[in-house]
């Protein structure tokens, strides 16, 4: 085993735990946002037990994203030296800008916005809960940002054999960045709404107390669904056009492509610059639950008269369906990201070059040891998402009440 | 403009040695005993700051990568183990604080319990491995690579590690004197009394293993600065505790967080205007200057810093105001 294959097995595995997070993040908070904000112009209680509970599986999930967002961050400098020393001048700029604008005070909003129910008052609250929101999307652009640079460098040029910035608007205009924004934060949307109407499924199979509440929430979930999985085709199959001008190579062989490579074995040398057949594949399996999930359209007239519900078989259908667009995230990011090798910046500088000058042994320590370690946090957070899911929304430890002056704190059993 | 980073960059890693210090001292003291109710106390007083403290160390990574690219990349993988120890404890405390509440079996929750004190003792020893490792030099060769991990394995960054891990532990033991009710607050006041001596004599331990060091005294520049900086900490503990015993924990919390922020802004003044001081090959020792990303990139970064700063810094204290005081019956619960 080298150092080199070592480093991207541990950047494939940590992603895609990472992502796999993220995707409910974003989608979720989208839908608390309107939760939250239709109690505060409504009034009526039910969106603020839609809000605790829902919010309660957010806060959840959310653990293990920033967890594995920060080994994320820290490997580029563990890992792959080789890109910040070549390139960091252009591709750490949107990174240290991501951290700043949109992770620091996600968080610091996040913070406030647990803590502060029944304390902050409730314009504040949910003014808190929408910075969490706007930071999250700020957080997907920069980082989209990022990696499309990788995908497709601009806005640089190169001297003594590092990248400097000559032009950050490039950045923003990078034809391989818009289309795939849109794409990324369409597919969480997708996730969020699936996961909610999955929940609510499960909950109307099983006839839990709460019928009105899940019923809200199973319909949430499917609108947003469908509406999702129509935005992330058509961004989707938007990407083939840029994509096929900038990245000849990357799920094609045509005349461009053999241009490409004979001009990089001019400039390069002699080697194998067609990525491996594993992104074709990821793209293919990714189209067809895309196309699959664009059935949930079927499903909308039957929120008619409840019939989905009463006919219980769409209610199964909604929650077996439920691995289906996680997996549909990591093959996409998998045709992304293994597309464009064996570049790390693609046609500037190969993947070999970026990895660090670290011994296997350590490396491969490091590999065992972070996957073992994020993987079974990841396994455990999701036992216990699906338990609180369960549970139900009855008393969520989330924006409880305190218990009032005169009496004793909660009894110990209850603070769950 | 270099030098302007560089203070961010000090700003934001000692802001976040700071804030997350008491994060990971009250980690620490889990262990001390007091029960699941002395346990849930503890994480109570916490609650609302964590997750804005734990995200400097983002926020100080980001502006490493920003705008130290190539120190970045050469001190992240030249101290690959102290690094990763860092990461892994820093994770295990994440992952735990925020997780220990949602399993309603308090033996489930005092199993999480010792995760987070397993990640607190992790993280402040491999933050005092790596500034130790700083301080003595790295075997940086003419090629621009640190080379090899067992640079890391001496005595001196030993000593500095454990002398992190006890003013960590100083540290949250004066948040806890600050946060807790006043009855509890006495038992804490104790806990902090009988800890200062214990970090008085791990900082002393490591002050004379670096004396003794020939390559502590080889990297350092200014050696007047790197004397310094022990004699502060002393002196910043001793305040602490004097503070304590007058019964002012404001300001034995302010006392511990100096001696927090001591240790990153006085190695990076010990090394300039080096910040990575090659003990094999003295030409290739990396300047301030040398690391920093070049000046379109910076004074991109310098025109979204500025205004965002204020903000940054506004909403923080925001946080501290809203949830200042003593925590009570009424205090918001959550992990």
């Amino acid at each position: 085993m080298d150092t080199l294959l070592l480093a991207r097995l541990q950047f494939a595995t940590t992603t895609s735990i990472h992502f796999l997070f993220v995707v409910v993040t974003i989608g979720l908070v989208t839908l608390l946002v309107g939760m939250q904000t239709a109690w505060m112009l409504t009034g009526n209680p039910k969106w603020e037990r839609l809000t605790r509970y829902w919010g309660q599986l957010y806060v959840i999930n959310y653990v293990l994203g920033i967890a594995t967002g920060i080994v994320m961050e820290f490997q580029f400098g563990l890992n792959w030296s080789g890109l910040s020393r070549y390139v960091g001048n252009v591709f750490g700029a949107p990174l240290a800008i991501e951290t700043l604008v949109a992770f620091f005070l996600e968080s610091t909003f996040l913070g406030m916005w647990i803590f502060g129910w029944h304390r902050l008052r409730r314009g504040v609250h949910l003014a808190l809960l929408w910075g969490v929101a706007l930071t999250a999307y700020a957080s997907a652009f920069w980082i989209m940002v990022a990696n499309s640079w990788l995908q497709h460098p601009v806005g640089y040029e190169v001297r003594d054999g590092i990248a400097h910035l000559t032009d950050f608007g490039a950045l923003l205009t990078n034809p391989s960045l818009g289309m795939a924004f849109g794409h990324v934060v369409s597919a969480a949307l997708l996730v969020g709404g699936m996961l909610m109407a999955a929940v609510s499924a499960w909950h109307l199979i099983r006839r839990t107390p709460d019928f009105a509440l899940f019923r809200t929430s199973l319909r949430i979930g499917l609108v947003t669904a469908a509406l999702a999985i129509t935005m992330v085709q058509g961004f989707g199959f938007a990407q083939f056009g840029p994509i096929g001008e900038v990245q000849p190579t990357k799920f094609g062989q045509g005349p461009e492509a053999q241009t490409l490579i004979a001009e990089w074995t001019t400039r390069f040398g002699p080697g194998d610059y067609t990525p491996p057949v594993l992104a074709n594949v990821g793209l293919g399996f990714m189209i067809l639950i895309g196309l699959t999930l664009g059935c949930v359209w079927l499903l909308l007239p039957l929120l008619f008269r409840d019939w989905i519900i009463r006919l219980r078989f769409p209610l199964w259908l909604t929650l077996l369906a439920l691995p289906l667009p996680f997996i549909a995230v990591i093959l996409g990011w998998i045709a992304r990201e293994v597309g464009r090798q064996p570049w790390v910046a693609y046609g500037l500088l190969p993947t070999e070059q970026a990895v660090s000058p670290v011994g296997a042994p350590v490396m491969l320590t490091s590999l065992i040891g972070f996957s073992l370690l994020l993987g079974t946090l990841a396994v455990t957070n999701w036992v216990l998402l699906a338990r609180h899911a369960a549970r139900g929304a009855d008393d969520p430890a989330l924006g409880r009440p305190p218990a009032p002056p005169n009496e004793p704190a909660h009894p110990e059993p209850a603070l769950t | 403009m270099d030098l302007a980073w560089y203070a961010l960059l000090g700003l934001f890693f000692g802001g976040y040695l700071v804030l997350a210090g008491y994060d990971y001292g009250v980690g620490l003291l889990l262990a001390r005993g007091g029960g699941p109710a002395g346990r849930r106390a503890a994480l109570t007083a916490l609650g609302p700051f964590f997750l804005g403290n734990e995200v400097w160390l983002v926020a100080a990574v980001g502006v490493l990568f920003g705008a130290f690219p190539v120190l970045e990349g050469e001190l992240l993988s030249g101290c690959y183990p102290a690094v990763v120890g860092a990461l892994v404890g820093v994770i295990l405390v994440t992952v735990g604080v925020q997780l220990r509440s949602r399993p309603v079996d308090e033996r489930i929750r005092a199993r999480w319990d010792r995760v987070v004190v397993v990640g607190s003792v992790l993280a402040a020893l491999g933050w005092g491995v790596l500034l130790a490792a700083l301080l003595q030099g790295v075997p940086r060769q003419a090629d621009g690579h640190v080379v090899g991990v067992s640079h890391l394995v001496t005595p001196f960054t030993a000593a500095a590690g454990l002398a992190m891990v006890a003013l960590v532990a100083v540290h949250g033991a004066a948040f806890l004197a600050l946060r807790l009710p006043a009855a509890d607050s006495a038992v804490v006041g104790r806990t902090h009394r009988r800890l200062v001596p214990v970090a008085l004599s791990a900082v002393a331990l490591a002050t004379v293993v670096g004396l003794l060091s020939s390559r502590v005294r080889d990297s350092v520049q200014r050696p007047a600065v790197a004397v310094l900086l022990p004699v502060l900490l002393v002196a910043a503990l001793l305040a602490a505790r004097a503070a304590l015993a007058r019964q002012r924990p404001g300001w034995a919390l302010a006392a511990t967080g100096v001696a927090l922020a001591l240790p990153v802004a006085l190695v990076g003044a010990a090394l300039w205007p080096y910040v990575l001081v090659s003990t094999t090959d003295p030409g290739a020792s990396l300047t301030v200057a040398d690391a920093a990303a070049s000046a379109p990139t910076l004074r991109l970064l310098g025109w979204v810093a500025l205004p965002l700063l204020p903000a940054l810094l506004g909403f923080q204290a925001m946080c501290w105001w809203v949830f200042r005081g003593r925590t009570d019956g009424r205090a918001p619960v959550y992990w």
